[in-house]
């Protein structure tokens, strides 16, 4: 887990994967969602019910807790942006 | 899984130029179900605000079986499905009371919402506990 964190490109790719299999979007693939564009709407047109089922999965993948939509604006504003979240979250579980 | 069931009389009122229940007060009769339900757990709609959330509806499906009559006593069944998500979702069964004939069975799906209106991806503290016991009731057999 700590190696798939740390690694970026790999972390971006698995995010991608993650949300396609989680959202069950069949006719979208990894490359064509791009790291910097959003998830929501405009971007890649997630709603909010599809930020529930997200959250879920991301809980049970690196056990990392998004409470409500306050925090989840920032997690889920792109690929990039959840990459980094994740990173930053799973370093302060191993500091604590 | 247990229901609860609600006992009402389809009104003068509730009926329309055919003589039949207008399907839009099926929604209303779920309402009055899930209020029934909510009621046992410290869920209504004041009580949840108390905690600081709203729950409004996001999805509605309703299938409609048979007619109902001006007149007809008709029973609301009403449970709750354990969610994989932060969802609230509600089914329901509206029998006819004299020999249970379906009349309709429909589904609603609930988001929370903080009165601030920015939705919640988890359940907690206070909240967590009462919905914990409406699905524990609704579970049981």
């Amino acid at each position: 887990m700590e190696e798939l964190i740390n690694n970026k490109e790999e972390l971006f790719e698995f995010l991608k994967k993650m949300i396609i299999d989680t959202l069950r979007l069949e006719d979208i693939t990894p490359d064509e969602i791009e790291n910097h564009a959003p998830l929501f709407k405009e971007g890649l047109g997630l709603d909010s019910i599809d930020a529930l089922e997200l959250v879920v999965a991301i809980e049970k993948i690196f056990n990392i807790i998004i409470e409500d939509e306050n925090v989840g604006q920032k997690a889920f504003a792109s690929i990039t942006a959840l990459g980094m979240f994740i990173q930053d979250e799973y370093q302060q579980v191993q500091a604590d | 899984m247990r229901w609860l069931e609600t006992e009402e009389v389809v009104r003068f009122n509730e009926v329309d130029e055919w003589g039949i229940a207008w399907h839009g007060h099926y929604i209303a009769w779920f309402e009055v179900g899930r209020m029934a339900l909510v009621r046992r757990f410290d869920l209504l709609p004041r009580q949840m605000v108390e905690l600081g959330y709203i729950a409004p509806v996001i999805r509605l499906k309703c299938d409609f079986k048979h007619p109902a009559i001006c007149g007809d006593s008709i029973i609301i069944r009403t449970t709750v499905i354990k969610p994989e998500i932060a969802v609230l979702t509600f089914k329901f069964e509206i029998l006819l009371k004299k020999n249970r004939t379906l009349l309709a069975r429909g589904e609603t799906t609930q988001v929370l919402l903080t009165t601030a209106k920015k939705m919640i991806y988890r359940f907690s503290g206070e909240l967590a506990k009462r919905i914990d016991k409406l699905i524990y009731y609704c579970e049981k057999k």
